[in-house]
């Protein structure tokens, strides 16, 4: 798993590739709480790249809403089909906004 | 009808071979990427139990895994010697609420939604999971 994180003014942008799974998920969790710690909760997470995404990295997704909720929010990003099923089958594809591609999820802060 | 066995060592970063086995006797029974990719998904989530609350993360035990295929049916078995645990009970159904959603229980929750039928023994001081996934049968 590779995650790429750009800072702008008043979001984040957080891409990840690869396989977010009970093995890699604690550093997604880490890199999501540093920008957290930093006040930066307008967070959109770009997922195009993920090829593995089981209930330990949806939990660091739901668990870093949570975190974001109320001084803003974390969004997704042009989710990879596999992705978009991992959000499905869990039932938590209705908690996030999730947008078709990028740029519509930064224009939505 | 093809069978695949693989042993792993119940270690995280094992598990993705779980996964790839899983993949292969997908393609075998002429799954599409989607429900074969749900396979995974299960094979993973059931892994991860068995490590994590199986083993408590301690080195020491294995999984053994057997994939058998047939035309449009999946059969996977996994056994474990961590203490008795039986995943097949199915979880009541969780109900998001936007301001507060749980974070417990996904990795059941998401077996349980992927395969058609689970199934638990305890047998000669080893837990036996048995997930069994089939094609939708069409009429015609």
């Amino acid at each position: 798993m590779e995650i790429q994180t750009q800072e702008y003014k008043r979001i984040a942008v957080v891409t990840v590739t690869g396989r977010i799974d009970s093995a890699t998920s604690a550093d997604l969790e880490a890199a999501l709480q540093a920008l957290i710690d930093k006040g930066k909760k307008n967070l959109v997470l770009d997922l195009a790249g993920v090829e593995f995404l089981s209930s330990s990295g949806l939990r660091v997704l739901v668990n870093a809403f949570k975190a974001c909720k109320g001084a803003g929010e974390l969004c997704i990003a042009q989710p990879s089909e596999r992705a978009a099923s991992s959000l499905s089958i869990a039932g938590v594809d209705t908690l996030f906004a999730i947008h078709p591609t990028r740029e519509a999820a930064v224009a939505s802060f | 009808m093809s069978v695949r066995r693989l042993t792993i060592p119940g270690r995280l970063e094992a598990i993705e071979a779980a996964c790839e086995c899983v993949e292969a006797g997908a393609q075998d029974a002429g799954f599409d990427e989607s429900t074969s990719y749900a396979c995974q998904l299960a094979v993973a989530e059931a892994c991860e139990n068995i490590v994590i609350h199986g083993y408590g993360r301690q080195a020491g035990g294995d999984i053994r895994l057997e994939v058998s295929a047939a035309p449009g049916a999946l059969t996977i078995r996994l056994e474990d010697s961590a203490p008795p645990f039986n995943p097949a009970r199915r979880p009541d159904d969780q109900e998001w609420d936007r301001h507060d959603p749980p974070v417990g229980g996904l990795g059941l929750h998401i077996i349980h939604r992927v395969m058609d039928r689970v199934s638990y023994a305890r047998r000669a001081s080893h837990n036996r999971l048995t997930m069994r996934k089939h094609l939708a049968r069409t009429s015609g």
